[in-house]
C-alpha cells in the first residue's frame, strides 16, 4: 500500500474518530479514551523500543510522573491543568536524561530489567512521599464531559504519530535505526549514539507523560500502583510489537486491535475480563511473533500455513 | 546492639527464603534462556496449594510442601512442554512477553478461585519462639530457613551429581551436548521448567507460613526474585544464596533504620545500581 | 612527506593479555600501507584502537597532527577515519542503499542533512563498488563478496581521509581479488590514505607502497615490500602458517 494512500486513510480515520463522542455510547467513548491513551503509549514506546531497539520496561515511569505532575500541581498547589502537564513533562524528561545516561549503556535484556527495576523503585519512592499522598494517592478535581478527554487523547495520539512520522524520514531517525541494527557500526560511521539514545528516550517520555496526565485527570484519581503500573509497560510493548515496531502506524493498529479483541471477548463473558488479554498475548506470541505487519505481508504467500511456519521456526 | 543482632538474625532467616524464591527463576533463565515473568505467580500458587491442604485436609504445612512442589512441577512441565517449547528458539524478548501473558491468566484464575482476601497459614506452633544468643527466633521462620537451605543444597547436588542434572547443565551450554546424554530435549526442557516451578512452589509454601498471601502477590515477588538473581549473579546456586541473604539483611536493616515502607526502594535501587555498575552480579564473573 | 595518521607507542592490555605492545608507525598521506602478520598478531585490535572502538592502555593516536586518543569513535568517524569490519556488519533490516546512506548522513565534513541527498550520494558509491543492481535488496540477503563490497561502500560514503580495511579479500576468488585491488587503487586516486590488513600475500605485495609486520602485538618490520618480505624475522614469523598464494 502506498504511503500516500495510508496517509489518506489515516486522515479519514482521524476525522471519523473525532466524531465518535457525538454518536457513540458512553461505554464506547470510555473504551475509546482508554484505547487512544494506550495507543499513544505504544507509539511512544515505539520511539525507544521500535526505532532505537532498546526495549524499555520503564515507560510507565514517565506515564506516572505525568500523572503525578498534574495531580500534585492541581491538588496541592491549585494550578491549572496545562501547568500540571508542563510540570509532568518536565519531571519525565528530567528523569529520562538523568537515568537514561547510565541505563542506556546496557544492552538488550539488561536494559529491559534495569528499566523494570526503575519502575519498581519509582513506585516505592512515590508511595513514601507526603506530597503525593503516599500510598493513598490523590483525588483530582472533577471535570464533567468525556468528550473533552476523548478529543484531547485523540489529538495527543495524532501528535505522537506525527512525531514518529518525522523520525522515520529524518536524519535523526536514520541514526536511531542504525543504532538498533548495529550500534558499534553506527558509532564508527559517525552517529553520536549516546546523544541520540538519550534524545529518543526523552522524546518518548514527553508523550508518555502527557498521556499519564490526561488519564489521571480523566479518572480523577491517582495512586502509585495504578500510576506506575508495571503491567502497563508490558501492555504497551505488546501492542507496539504486534502492530509492528519501527513502523509509523503499526503500534496504533496493534493497540486498537488488541484492545478491541479484549473488550469484545470480555463483554461476552464479563467475569473473565483481563484473562482474555493474557490468552491473546500467549496465542499471538506463538502464532504471529513478528506482528501484524509481518502477518499481512506473508499471509499472501503462505496463507494459513504462515502460523504453522512460525511455530516450526521457533520450536525446540 | 541487641536490636541490630535481632535485625541481622531476621534478615538472614528472610534471606534464606528469598534465595529459594529466586532459585527457580535463575535455573530457568540460565538453562532455557527464558525470563519468566510469571515466576511470582507460580510462587503464589504454591502458597495456595499449601493453604488448601492445610485448611482443607489439616496437613501440617511442612508436610504439604512436597505435595505443593509436585503439583507445581506438573504445571510447569505442561506449560513448558506444550507452550513454551514452541517458542524456545525465538528471541528472548518473546519469552518475557509470553510469560507475562501467563501471569495475567494465572492471577485472574486465582482471583476467581480463591477470592481476593488475604490468607495466612497458621500452624499450631506458629507462635513458638526460642532464643539464639539473645535474639528471638520464631520457630516457623527457622524451619522455613532450614527447608530453603536444604532445597538449595538439594538442587546443587542434583545438578552436579545426577545424570539428568548434568544433562540439564549441559543444555545451558548447548543443545547438542545435551543430546549426548540421551535425553529427549523437549522432555529435558520441560523437566527444567518443572523443577523451576517446583522450587517456586516450595518458596510459596514457606512464604505462606511466614507472611500473608493473596492472588496479587505474584508480580511483586517476581520483581523481588529478579532483584535477588541479578544482585547475586546468575552463574551458580551459591550466588543466588548470597544474593538472597544479602537482600534479606539489607531489607531488615532498612526496615529498622529508615522505615518499613522503604524496603522496596532500597531493594530495587540496589538492583538498578548493580546493573549499571556490575551487570553480572556482585559475585558473578565479569562478562 | 606528510603523515596523516601517526601511532606512538600504542599499547593495549586485555586483563593481563598484552595484545599490542608499544607499537609506533605512521601512515603517509595518500599511501597504501599494508598491515600483515600471523593470526592473533593484533592487526584488528590495532584498527579498533585507531577507529576508537577500543581505548588504548597507553600511547597516542595522532590524526593530522592532533591527538585523537580521547575522542569517541563517532567523532573520529566525523573527522575522517573510516573502517570496515572483518566480521561484516551490515544494518540487516535496511536496504543496501540505506546502509550506505547512513555513511553519507553521518560521515565526515560535508555530510548530508537530507535523506534524499544522502541516498543519491549512496547510489553513486554503490556504482563505484559495483553493487548498484542490488540497491533495493535487504542487506541481510547479500552473499559474502557482495557484503564486502557493501562494507567498503559504507566506509567510502563517509568521505574519509583515512580508510582502514580489515581483510576485505578473505574468501574471494582470484577474479574478485583483482576487482578489489582495482577498487582500492581507485580509492587512493581520490586522495584517500589507506591502511590494509590482508592475508592474501600476493595481493598485498602488489597493492602496498609499504608494509608493516606485527607479531604477538609487536612491530617486527616496516618498509618496502621487497625488503620486508625478505626479512628473516618476518619469514620466521610465518613459518608454519605460510599461505600458498
Amino acid at each position: 500500500m502506498k504511503f500516500s494512500t495510508k496517509l489518506a486513510l489515516a486522515g479519514v480515520g482521524i476525522a471519523l474518530l473525532a466524531t465518535v463522542p457525538w454518536w457513540g455510547s458512553a461505554v464506547l467513548v470510555q473504551f475509546g479514551i482508554n484505547a487512544l491513551i494506550l495507543a499513544t503509549l505504544a507509539q511512544s514506546w515505539n520511539i525507544i523500543g521500535g526505532y532505537t531497539g532498546y526495549p524499555s520496561f520503564g515507560n510507565s515511569v514517565f506515564y506516572g510522573l505525568g500523572g503525578y505532575g498534574v495531580a500534585i500541581a492541581m491538588v496541592q498547589y491549585g494550578l491549572p491543568f496545562p501547568v500540571g502537564l508542563a510540570i509532568g513533562i518536565g519531571l519525565a524528561v528530567g528523569f529520562a536524561i538523568l537515568l537514561g545516561l547510565p541505563v542506556l549503556r546496557l544492552r538488550g535484556h539488561y536494559f529491559a530489567i534495569a528499566t523494570l527495576g526503575l519502575a519498581e523503585v519509582m513506585t516505592a519512592i512515590v508511595s513514601n512521599l507526603e506530597i503525593a499522598g503516599r500510598n493513598v494517592g490523590l483525588i483530582l478535581p472533577l471535570v464533567k464531559g468525556d468528550v473533552l478527554f476523548f478529543e484531547l487523547s485523540l489529538i495527543l495520539l495524532v501528535v505522537t504519530t506525527l512525531a514518529v512520522m518525522w523520525i522515520s524520514r529524518s536524519r535523526f531517525g536514520f541514526g536511531l535505526i542504525a543504532i538498533r541494527e548495529n550500534e558499534q557500526a553506527a558509532a564508527v560511521m559517525g552517529v553520536n549514539t549516546t546523544l541520540y539514545k538519550i534524545l529518543a528516550f526523552a522524546l518518548c517520555s514527553v508523550f508518555a507523560a502527557v498521556a499519564g496526565g490526561i488519564h489521571a485527570y480523566w479518572i480523577t484519581y491517582l495512586d502509585p500502583g495504578s500510576a506506575f503500573d508495571v503491567a502497563l509497560n508490558v501492555k504497551m510493548i505488546i501492542m507496539a510489537v504486534f502492530g509492528g515496531p519501527g513502523t509509523i502506524f503499526g503500534p496504533v493498529l496493534g493497540a486498537f486491535v488488541l484492545s478491541a479483541i479484549s473488550e469484545i471477548l470480555a463483554a461476552k463473558v464479563t467475569s473473565l475480563a483481563s484473562i482474555f488479554f493474557g490468552i491473546v498475548i500467549v496465542a499471538a506470541i506463538v502464532f504471529m511473533p513478528r506482528g501484524f505487519a509481518d502477518l499481512v505481508r506473508r499471509f499472501r504467500q503462505s496463507g494459513w500455513r504462515y502460523f504453522q511456519e512460525n511455530i516450526r521456526t521457533y520450536r525446540v | 546492639m541487641q536490636l541490630l543482632w535481632q535485625i541481622l538474625v531476621n534478615g538472614v532467616l528472610l534471606g534464606g527464603l528469598y534465595a529459594l524464591m529466586a532459585l527457580g527463576l535463575v535455573l530457568v533463565w540460565g538453562v532455557l534462556n527464558i525470563v519468566n515473568l510469571a515466576h511470582g505467580a507460580l510462587i503464589m500458587l504454591g502458597a495456595y496449594a499449601c493453604y488448601y491442604l492445610f485448611t482443607g485436609l489439616g496437613w501440617d504445612p511442612f508436610a504439604a510442601l512436597p505435595v505443593a512442589m509436585v503439583l507445581l512441577f506438573c504445571l510447569g512441565y505442561v506449560i513448558q512442554r506444550y507452550v513454551l517449547n514452541l517458542i524456545i528458539r525465538a528471541p528472548m524478548f518473546n519469552t518475557l512477553l509470553i510469560t507475562f501473558g501467563f501471569e495475567v491468566v494465572i492471577t485472574y484464575l486465582a482471583q476467581i478461585a480463591f477470592s481476593a482476601d488475604f490468607r495466612t497459614i497458621n500452624p499450631s506452633y506458629a507462635g513458638a519462639n526460642f532464643s539464639f544468643l539473645g535474639a528471638t527466633v520464631p520457630l516457623v521462620r527457622l524451619l522455613a530457613f532450614a527447608v530453603a537451605l536444604a532445597l538449595t543444597l538439594g538442587l546443587w547436588l542434583f545438578l552436579e551429581h545426577t545424570r539428568i542434572g548434568r544433562a540439564i547443565r549441559a543444555t545451558a551450554q548447548n543443545l547438542i551436548a545435551a543430546r549426548l546424554y540421551g535425553v529427549n530435549p523437549r522432555h529435558l526442557y520441560a523437566l527444567t521448567f518443572g523443577i523451576g516451578a517446583a522450587l517456586a512452589g516450595a518458596a510459596g509454601t514457606l512464604y505462606g507460613v511466614v507472611s500473608q498471601i493473596n492472588p496479587y502477590i505474584g508480580s511483586g515477588l517476581t520483581g523481588k526474585s529478579f532483584a535477588i538473581a541479578i544482585i547475586g549473579g546468575l552463574d551458580k546456586s551459591i550466588y543466588v544464596l548470597a544474593g538472597g541473604l544479602f537482600l534479606g539483611i539489607v531489607e531488615a536493616v532498612t526496615a529498622l533504620y529508615i522505615g518499613p515502607t522503604y524496603t522496596d526502594v532500597v531493594s530495587f535501587g540496589i538492583l538498578v545500581l548493580v546493573l549499571i555498575v556490575r551487570p553480572t552480579g556482585l559475585l558473578g564473573r565479569t562478562a | 612527506m606528510d603523515d596523516i595518521l601517526e601511532v606512538r607507542s600504542l599499547t593495549k592490555r586485555f586483563q593481563g593479555l598484552l595484545a599490542i605492545d608499544h607499537v609506533s608507525f605512521a601512515l603517509q598521506r595518500n599511501e597504501i600501507l599494508g598491515l600483515i602478520g600471523p593470526n592473533g598478531a593484533g592487526k584488528t585490535t590495532m584498527i579498533s584502537l585507531i577507529s576508537g572502538t577500543l581505548e588504548p592502555s597507553e600511547g597516542e593516536v595522532i590524526f593530522e597532527g592532533v591527538s585523537i586518543r580521547r575522542l569517541p569513535a563517532y567523532r573520529r568517524g566525523r573527522l575522517g577515519i573510516a573502517r570496515t569490519f572483518q566480521v561484516m556488519r551490515p544494518f540487516p533490516d535496511l536496504t543496501v542503499l540505506d546502509n550506505v546512506a547512513v555513511g553519507a548522513l553521518f560521515g565526515a565534513t560535508g555530510h548530508s542533512q537530507v535523506l534524499q541527498d544522502a541516498r543519491e550520494r549512496a547510489q553513486r558509491w554503490l556504482e563505484f563498488v559495483g553493487l548498484d543492481r542490488r540497491a533495493q535488496q535487504r542487506a541481510e540477503s547479500l552473499g559474502g563478496p557482495d557484503r564486502k563490497r557493501l562494507e567498503l561502500a559504507k566506509a567510502l560514503a563517509m568521505r574519509p581521509k583515512v580508510l582502514l580495511l580489515d581483510e576485505v579479500m578473505a574468501g574471494l576468488n582470484h577474479v574478485e581479488i583483482e576487482e578489489v585491488i582495482t577498487v582500492i587503487k581507485k580509492v587512493r586516486e581520490q586522495g584517500i590514505s589507506i591502511l590494509v590488513i590482508e592475508h592474501v600475500m600476493k595481493a598485498i605485495q602488489s597493492l602496498s607502497d609499504r608494509l608493516l609486520v606485527l607479531r604477538n602485538g609487536e612491530k617486527i618490520a616496516e618498509g618496502r615490500p621487497q625488503e620486508v618480505l625478505s626479512n628473516e624475522q618476518v619469514i620466521a614469523a610465518y613459518l608454519g602458517t605460510k599461505r600458498h598464494e
